[in-house]
């Protein structure tokens, strides 16, 4: 199948997914208790303001016309007003959405190609001292409880050791200072992405490894594994271009499966250290009651997991010679 | 010219209920440029003789003893650097399932390509392809799929995709396994009149292995029967063919019907190959033979010369 | 040892088997779950965290300052280290942390099975009729599969806590096993698919079986292993869920579980100071996470014969 075709189609199905998802959550909002008015209106709003924004979200309508107003708000941008921040939520959860980004995707790249990596070697050396240490630690981390494991990193290496900042992603001096220049700032801000970074990882790079380890065992029964033994190929060879490839594809595939997880971890790292993303913004808005904020954020989220899933089915496509033709 | 010696070549497997004897005490010499058949069904040993061959038997697998001699050399001493120099620039093999014998995730010509320029130290990316190409031609496969995926041929195509990477280095000796087994009859046909063009013209020699006697009988110039790990009868075609000895051979020929329906007398069999885990003492056939007396079931049974090229492994042949 | 003891009953003599089939079946099983050492670890971990939820339900009886939610020691009113009256320490108003460190075993065993139970009846049945009906409610079926495997359960049951204020645990327990039974129903389905091409199921449908009893008599009995090692893995992600809902303050503040505990011992700025209180709770959800997982490893085994060591030979 042509790759523009397949794209298209997928396109197409998270479209309509995502529909769905807008309009359960519509439903949700209208039958939980309470009024949509006080939900969606800062009570500390002058009575003009509150007037005008309830004639633009449609809230004096009926609920069908509502829907329409929903539909239409959203597609224009406009989420409404957060409580915490007084500014619309669009520019809000923008700002945030890039700190999300920067670190879910580096995390999980990083990840898959390390994991990917000492899968590899673990399945090779299978049933010697090598696999046995590399998946017992691939276990640990893959079973460690996030928030838990995200607390002991700032308590052992920001508290005890001091190396990385508590918690946030810049440090307010070196970005108020005008002499700093863009490659300090920026090793400022890779200075307190570590340790998210690293709890991130951890989760991720475990499971990615027992997989690889797992599809790698299987793979290496393959009878074109036995060709290539045959054709008195050498075994690093064999291992690098005949065995990990193929055996790679399932954690390609594992890592769409997971997405939804991962985003879960995101949330909860970005929580614990504080960084500036959605995740956390969303975290903080269901605690404040803003929910303007909070259905922003979290329709946003969705989004982020659709697209990061059509991105893991392209490249799945582009390492599958079998769906790419 | 011998090319190959086998000798008294024993093969078990460890498993989880004990060790299987898969192969026992078989014994033969194939001539440069000869062709060799093995026929036996399933589980009789035939591949475990072809993969041993190679020395490219699992991990669970063991060579008991025995000697593999090819041109003078003995495989079973050989260290494994040394022996992968034999593979496939000496040894070529088509495996029994060609479906996936080719990697799903590179392209067919690179797949030749690999095995050129691992053993020709001389060869470039270029004069590769261009053997490729070659290769594509003397296999009867359009050249301008060369740059294909597997998925993307017909079994029919791999097979003979795979007969193509076998002749790719020149081999003096070629291991088919079941090369056919999967395709229809059409297809099997052009395949083995394939096999059998590129083995007299690049006088190779061949061991084929197969539980269809009719497919061995076409190819082969010697036949070897195996039964429950052991080379039950071993001889010319014709000897085999025209004069049977053993009980198993003739049961075999019998249950294949020729077009003209003269041998169309099918013996039925009764009772079960023997577990292979603690085989019995005597013969291994002595449940299902007609023949079969008392001391069938407690003697080892010897190899008994027919003719000086055709032996079987049977009280009750002389 | 075991092992060669229990082929023997199910080899040897072969009355018990001949009589109870199910029994030789299970001891086969036994024999190759018991071989694993993954498989040992995990059921002796378990083991003792159930003791653990056990002896929870005892300690407010030896005296009301170790019930884990309202026993306050009145002699202590900050978080303290271990001690011989506290073994684990007390925290921040002078509660007993090892008694809370039992209840949450408590929490985690009744989240995690029941939420892993649910979900399973729910991916069993839905994969089932998909499988078997195929045609339009197979595609539906999996549609929906699809959209709810793409939501981040956390979130989701964040934002509905938001949206319908807080919620207790066992509406906790529901709304994880309403979103976590399209994996286990696309496994179901596909097991259903390559039984539906089986002889028994064309026999019993053309006999005139009604489709019910031949998706609840001969397809079910069928999937249902499988079913079962999912659940295993189910309960991994309920209870983690649970604890992270918990820790994030959304948990049922009715309930003393580990995720809750690290709550507490997070907002009220004791990670620094209180290691005996933040290591327990992480080191226990872990472990757990752990020994479930060991168990479902070492069931696959069980249940996939494929993925037993050393196979027979063609």
């Amino acid at each position: 199948m042509e790759i523009r075709r397949f794209i298209l189609k997928r396109l197409i199905e998270i479209c309509i997914i995502f529909f769905v998802i807008l309009t359960v959550l519509f439903l949700l909002f209208h039958l939980s208790p309470g009024d949509p008015v006080t939900k969606m209106v800062d009570p500390t709003m002058t009575p003009e303001d509150a007037e005008h924004l309830i004639d633009q979200l449609g809230l004096n309508q009926p609920l069908w016309l509502q829907y329409i107003y929903y539909l239409k708000n959203f597609f224009s941008g406009n989420f409404g007003t957060s409580f915490h921040y007084g500014e619309p939520v669009f520019a809000v959860i923008l700002n945030r959405l890039p700190n999300t980004i920067v670190l879910f995707t580096t995390a999980i790249i990083l990840s898959a190609f390390v994991g990917i990596f000492f899968g590899k070697i673990a399945s090779w050396h299978k049933g010697k001292q090598t696999d046995t240490w590399i998946t017992l630690g691939a276990l640990i981390c893959h079973t460690i409880f996030l928030p838990w494991l995200a607390l002991l990193m700032i308590w052992v290496f920001a508290f005890k050791v001091g190396w990385f900042p508590l918690n946030g992603m810049i440090s307010p001096e070196v970005w108020t200072n005008p002499s700093a220049g863009l490659w300090h700032k920026l090793l400022d801000v890779i200075h307190h992405m570590i340790l998210p970074l690293a709890t991130l990882f951890c989760i991720h790079f475990g499971s990615y490894l027992l997989i690889m380890r797992s599809s790698m065992l299987d793979t290496l029964k393959e009878d074109y594994i036995l060709t290539a033994r045959a054709k008195g190929l050498d075994e690093k060879v064999i291992r690098n271009r005949h065995a990990a490839p193929n055996a790679a594809l399932p954690v390609v595939t594992s890592v769409g499966l997971s997405l939804a997880f991962s985003i879960n971890g995101g949330a909860l790292t970005e929580t614990v250290f504080s960084w500036p993303g959605i995740g956390r913004e969303l975290v903080f808005a269901v605690s404040n009651n803003d929910y303007p904020l909070a259905m922003a954020s979290f329709l946003l989220i969705a989004i982020v997991v659709l697209l990061a899933n059509l991105v893991v089915d392209v490249l799945y496509a582009y390492l599958d010679p079998r769906i790419r033709y | 010219m011998t090319l190959l010696a086998v000798d008294n070549l024993c093969v078990g497997y460890r498993t989880r209920k004990g060790f299987i004897e898969a192969v026992e005490g078989v014994s033969f010499v194939l001539k440069r440029g000869r062709s060799l058949g093995f026929v036996g069904e399933s589980g009789s040993g035939k591949t475990t003789v072809g993969m041993a061959l190679m020395r490219l038997l699992p991990d669970n697998a063991s060579i008991r003893q025995g000697s593999i001699i090819f041109e003078g050399q003995e495989l079973l001493a050989m260290p494994a650097a040394q022996l992968r120099q034999i593979r496939w620039k000496k040894i070529a093999m088509i495996f029994q399932a060609a479906m996936n014998a080719l990697n799903p995730i590179h392209r067919v010509n690179d797949q030749i390509a690999e095995a050129i320029l691992t053993h020709d130290p001389l060869a470039t990316k270029a004069s590769a392809m261009q053997q490729v190409e070659d290769l594509f031609s003397l296999v009867d496969l359009p050249a301008d799929r060369m740059r294909d995926y597997p998925h993307q041929y017909s079994g029919g195509m791999k097979q003979r995709a795979v007969i193509a990477m076998a002749l790719a280095c020149h081999p003096a000796l070629i291991i088919a396994d079941e090369p056919t087994t999967a395709l229809d009859v059409i297809v099997q046909d052009q395949i083995l009149s394939a096999v059998k063009k590129v083995q007299k013209q690049m006088n190779i020699s061949l061991i084929f292995i197969s539980h269809d006697i009719a497919v061995v009988a076409d190819v082969c110039d010697d036949i070897g029967v195996m039964y429950a790990g052991q080379l039950v009868e071993y001889g010319r075609r014709d000897e085999v063919f025209e004069a049977p000895v053993h009980p198993y051979t003739k049961a075999l020929l019998a249950s294949y019907l020729t077009l003209d329906g003269a041998a169309a007398q099918p013996m039925p069999f009764t009772g079960a190959t023997p577990n292979l885990i603690d085989p019995p003492p005597g013969c291994r056939f002595c449940d299902r033979c007609p023949l079969s007396d008392a001391a069938c079931s407690l003697d080892v049974p010897e190899y008994a010369e027919i003719t000086p090229t055709h032996k079987a492994l049977c009280f009750h042949c002389k | 040892m075991v092992t060669n003891k229990s082929m023997q009953l199910f080899n040897g003599s072969g009355r018990l088997y001949k009589r109870y089939p199910m029994i030789g079946r299970f001891l086969e099983n036994w024999s190759v779950f018991n071989e694993s050492l993954i498989g040992r670890i995990g059921l002796v971990l378990l083991a003792v965290f159930a003791l653990m939820a056990l002896f929870s339900f005892f300690t407010p009886m030896i005296d009301p300052m170790y019930h884990p939610m309202t026993g306050v020691d009145p002699q202590i009113s900050n978080s303290t280290g271990p001690s011989w009256r506290h073994w684990l320490g007390t925290d921040f108003i002078g509660r007993d942390i090892l008694c809370q460190l039992l209840a949450g075993a408590r929490i985690a065993f009744m989240v995690g099975i029941s939420a892993a139970f649910m979900s399973i009846v729910l991916g069993t049945i839905i994969g089932m009729i998909a499988g078997y009906a195929g045609h339009i409610v197979d595609t539906l079926l999996m549609r929906l599969a699809d959209m709810i495997m793409v939501m981040p359960t956390l979130l989701v049951v964040l934002i509905l806590s938001s949206l319908f204020g807080q919620l207790n645990i066992w509406t906790i327990v529901l709304l994880i096993a309403l979103f976590r039974w399209p994996g286990v129903s696309r496994v179901i389905r596909a097991q259903t698919l390559s039984l539906k091409q089986r002889p028994f199921i064309e026999a019993a449908k053309v006999t005139g079986v009604s489709h019910f009893r031949i998706i609840f008599r001969h397809i079910m009995p069928n999937v249902l292993p499988l079913s079962l090692l999912y659940m295993t893995f189910r309960v991994t992600s309920a209870i983690i869920i649970e604890a992270a809902l918990a820790f994030l303050g959304f948990g049922d503040p009715g309930t003393v579980s580990w995720g809750m505990m690290l709550q507490w011992v997070w907002k009220t700025g004791h990670m620094f100071q209180a290691p005996y209180w933040l290591l327990p709770p992480g080191i226990c959800i872990s472990l757990l996470t752990l020994s479930f997982y060991m168990l479902g490893r070492a069931m696959e085994e069980v249940i996939d014969p494929r993925l037993r060591e050393e196979g027979e030979i063609e």
